[in-house]
C-alpha cells in the first residue's frame, strides 16, 4: 500500500495510485504559524491590514465591513498613503507553535504545508470593497498594479520567513476567483492583472523548496485553468461541478489536478443526509476518474460547516476506493 | 440620433469619464432627454443579456452600470421637468444572518438601470424590515431578496411567509443568490427566481407587467 504522500504523487503524475486521494489527508496544514486576526463568531475584529471583519452568530464565517465608516481604501490612487503594510517582525514565540506543528509531521508521509489567505485578488476587495475593486481595473489600472504587487511583494517576504521558520512541503493558498458559475472577470483581464504577480509569488515558493501548490478558489473557474497552469499551480483545490470537471481532467490532467466536485450547497447543511453525499461521491469518483482527481468537498479547508458531513464523505470516498482500485 | 448612439456605445463601454460630456453633447444637438434615458436603458439591457451569457463579466457590467448613473446625473434636472417614468419601487436586500452584498449590489444596479426605483435596505435585514419598507415607501412593485449562504436560505422562506402573513398584495417577490434554485424558490412560494443580475432585470419586468 502506497503512503499518502506516495498516492498523492501518484494521482496527480497520472501514475499507479492505489485508491483516491481522501479529500485533504495529503495536506498537514501548519495554522499556528502568524498571519491574521480574524473575530471568533459572534464578534468583531480589525486585522492587521486595518480591515474590519465581523462574524454574525451561526453563520459560516467573517464578512469585510464596507460601510463608509470601515472601508480601508476609499480612493486607489491614494493607496500609497492609505494601505499601511503590516509589519511581519514575529517575534520567536508565535512561531514556537507552528514549529513544533511542523516537526512533529511525518513528511514521508504528508505534506507539512503552510496555509496562505487572502490572496492577492482577495485583499483588493477587501480593502476596498467588491465594486470599487473590480471598477478600478478599468479606471485606474495603473493603480491597482501599484497595488496587487504590493500584495505580492507582501506575500514573498512572509513566504520568505515562513520557509526559513518551518521548511515546508507544500502551500495552500487562498483566493476566490469567481462565482458559482462564472470568474469574476474575463480570463483576459485575469491576465492583465494577476497572472504575472501570481507567477511572481509561486515561482518564489517553488524556488524555495515547496514542492507542491494547491490554490484555492470554491467557484467557477474554467476559463481560468490555463493561467492557473501559468502560475504553476499543480492542484486547484474547490473546484464545482459547475465547471464540467470531468471535461478538464480530460483537457488539462498531467498539468495541473482537481481537488473539489463535492459542491457544499447540496451537501454541507442541517439536514444533511449520507445517502446523498455517497450518490454525489460515487458521482464525482465515476465521472471524473482515477487520475489527476481528488474527491473533496469545496470548503477551503478540511472541515465542514456542518459536524459529521466531512468525515461521512471521507467514509463514502473510501467506499469508492474499495470499489475502483480492486 | 448619431450623438444618441454614441451615449449607448459610452455606456455598452463603460466610459464613465466621457459618458457625461457625450450626453451633453446629445441634449445640445436637440435630442429629448427621454430618448436618450431609453438609449442608456436599451444599453443596459444589452450589458445584462451578455452578463446572463458569460459573455461580459461583473467588472463590464459595473462600469457599464457607473457610465449609465453618470449619464442620468446629466438628464435628471431634464427628466424631473418632464417626468420620467418609472417601473415601479423595488424594494431589496440581503436577508439576516448574511453580510453578502455583491449579488444583491450587481441586482440593484440593473434594475435602477432598468427604471426601477430602488429602496436598498442593505445586508442583514430581517423580515420586518422588508415589510416595513414596502409599507413605508410609495409604488413599491418589488421586493428582491438575496442569500448567499446554504444557513441563511431558511430565512429567505421565512421572509417570503413574513409577507404571506401581513396581508400585502400588489407586490411580488423575486429571490436569488448561490445556493438558491428554481426549486427552492418555487418551495418557499417566491413568485420568481432569478440567477443573475441581467435574468433578474428580466424576469422583474415581466413581473410587473403582470401586476
Amino acid at each position: 500500500m502506497l503512503t499518502i504522500r506516495q498516492n498523492l504523487l501518484e494521482t496527480i503524475k497520472g501514475g499507479n495510485p492505489d485508491r483516491f486521494v481522501n479529500q485533504y489527508e495529503f495536506l498537514d496544514i501548519i495554522l499556528e504559524a502568524p498571519l491574521r486576526t480574524r473575530p471568533a463568531p459572534g464578534g468583531s475584529a480589525v486585522s492587521e491590514w486595518g480591515i474590519t471583519y465581523s462574524w454574525p452568530e451561526g453563520q459560516l464565517g467573517p464578512f469585510p465591513v464596507h460601510d463608509d465608516e470601515h472601508k480601508v481604501l476609499k480612493d486607489i490612487t491614494k493607496w500609497e498613503e492609505t494601505v499601511k503594510i503590516p509589519p511581519l517582525d514575529f517575534p520567536d514565540e508565535r512561531w514556537a507553535a507552528a514549529i513544533e506543528h511542523a516537526e512533529s509531521v511525518d513528511r514521508e508521509d504528508k505534506f507539512v504545508t503552510v496555509f496562505f489567505a487572502s490572496g492577492t485578488f482577495e485583499m483588493t476587495h477587501m480593502l476596498m470593497g467588491m465594486e470599487d475593486a473590480m471598477m478600478a481595473l478599468y479606471e485606474e489600472p495603473e493603480h491597482m498594479h501599484g497595488l496587487i504587487n504590493a500584495l505580492t511583494d507582501y506575500e514573498i517576504a512572509y513566504a520568505k520567513q515562513i520557509i526559513e521558520r518551518i521548511k515546508p512541503d507544500a502551500l495552500f493558498h487562498h483566493d476566490d476567483w469567481g462565482s458559482q458559475n462564472s470568474s469574476f472577470m474575463s480570463p483576459a483581464m485575469f491576465e492583465e492583472f494577476f497572472v504575472e504577480p501570481y507567477k511572481r509569488v509561486y515561482g518564489f515558493w517553488k524556488d524555495n523548496g515547496i514542492e507542491l501548490i494547491v490554490h484555492h478558489s470554491d467557484s467557477y473557474a474554467a476559463n481560468l485553468v490555463p493561467h492557473m497552469i501559468d502560475m504553476g499551480i499543480d492542484i486547484w483545490q474547490g473546484v464545482m461541478t459547475t465547471n464540467n470537471t470531468p471535461e478538464l481532467i480530460k483537457k488539462y490532467g498531467g498539468q495541473i489536478s482537481f481537488m473539489g466536485e463535492l459542491d457544499s450547497g447540496p451537501l454541507d447543511h442541517q439536514d444533511w443526509d449520507p445517502k446523498v453525499i455517497a450518490e454525489h461521491v460515487e458521482r464525482a469518483c465515476t465521472t471524473c476518474g482515477k487520475h489527476y482527481f481528488i474527491p473533496c468537498l469545496t470548503q477551503g479547508l478540511g472541515i465542514s460547516s456542518f459536524p459529521g458531513v466531512y468525515d461521512e464523505a471521507s467514509k463514502a470516498i473510501n467506499e469508492m476506493s474499495k470499489k475502483m482500485f480492486k | 440620433m448619431q450623438k444618441i448612439e454614441e451615449v449607448k456605445v459610452s455606456v455598452l463601454t463603460g466610459k464613465t469619464k466621457l459618458v457625461a460630456g457625450v450626453v451633453q453633447e446629445a441634449l445640445d444637438g436637440g435630442a429629448a432627454p427621454m430618448d436618450i434615458l431609453e438609449a442608456m436603458t436599451m444599453a443596459m439591457d444589452v450589458v445584462g443579456d451578455k452578463f446572463s451569457k458569460g459573455e461580459i463579466f461583473v467588472p463590464e457590467m459595473l462600469i457599464a452600470a457607473k457610465a449609465m448613473s453618470k449619464g442620468v446625473d446629466v438628464l435628471k434636472p431634464l427628466l424631473a421637468v418632464s417626468g420620467a417614468p418609472s417601473l415601479g419601487a423595488c424594494v431589496i436586500g440581503t436577508v439576516q444572518g448574511d453580510l453578502h452584498d455583491i449579488g444583491k449590489n450587481l441586482v440593484a444596479m440593473m434594475m435602477e438601470s432598468a427604471g426601477f426605483t430602488l429602496v436598498d435596505l442593505g445586508v442583514d435585514v430581517s423580515a420586518d424590515k422588508f415589510i416595513q419598507a414596502v409599507k413605508d415607501n410609495q409604488d413599491v412593485k418589488l421586493v428582491a431578496l438575496s442569500a448567499l449562504l446554504s444557513t441563511t436560505m431558511p430565512a429567505l422562506g421565512e421572509t417570503v411567509a413574513g409577507f404571506k402573513e401581513s396581508g400585502i398584495s400588489g407586490i411580488k417577490i423575486m429571490v436569488g443568490g448561490a445556493p438558491v434554485t428554481q426549486e427552492f424558490a418555487d418551495q418557499i412560494g417566491a413568485d420568481a427566481y432569478a440567477p443573475d443580475a441581467g435574468a433578474a432585470v428580466a424576469k422583474a419586468k415581466e413581473l410587473v407587467a403582470a401586476l
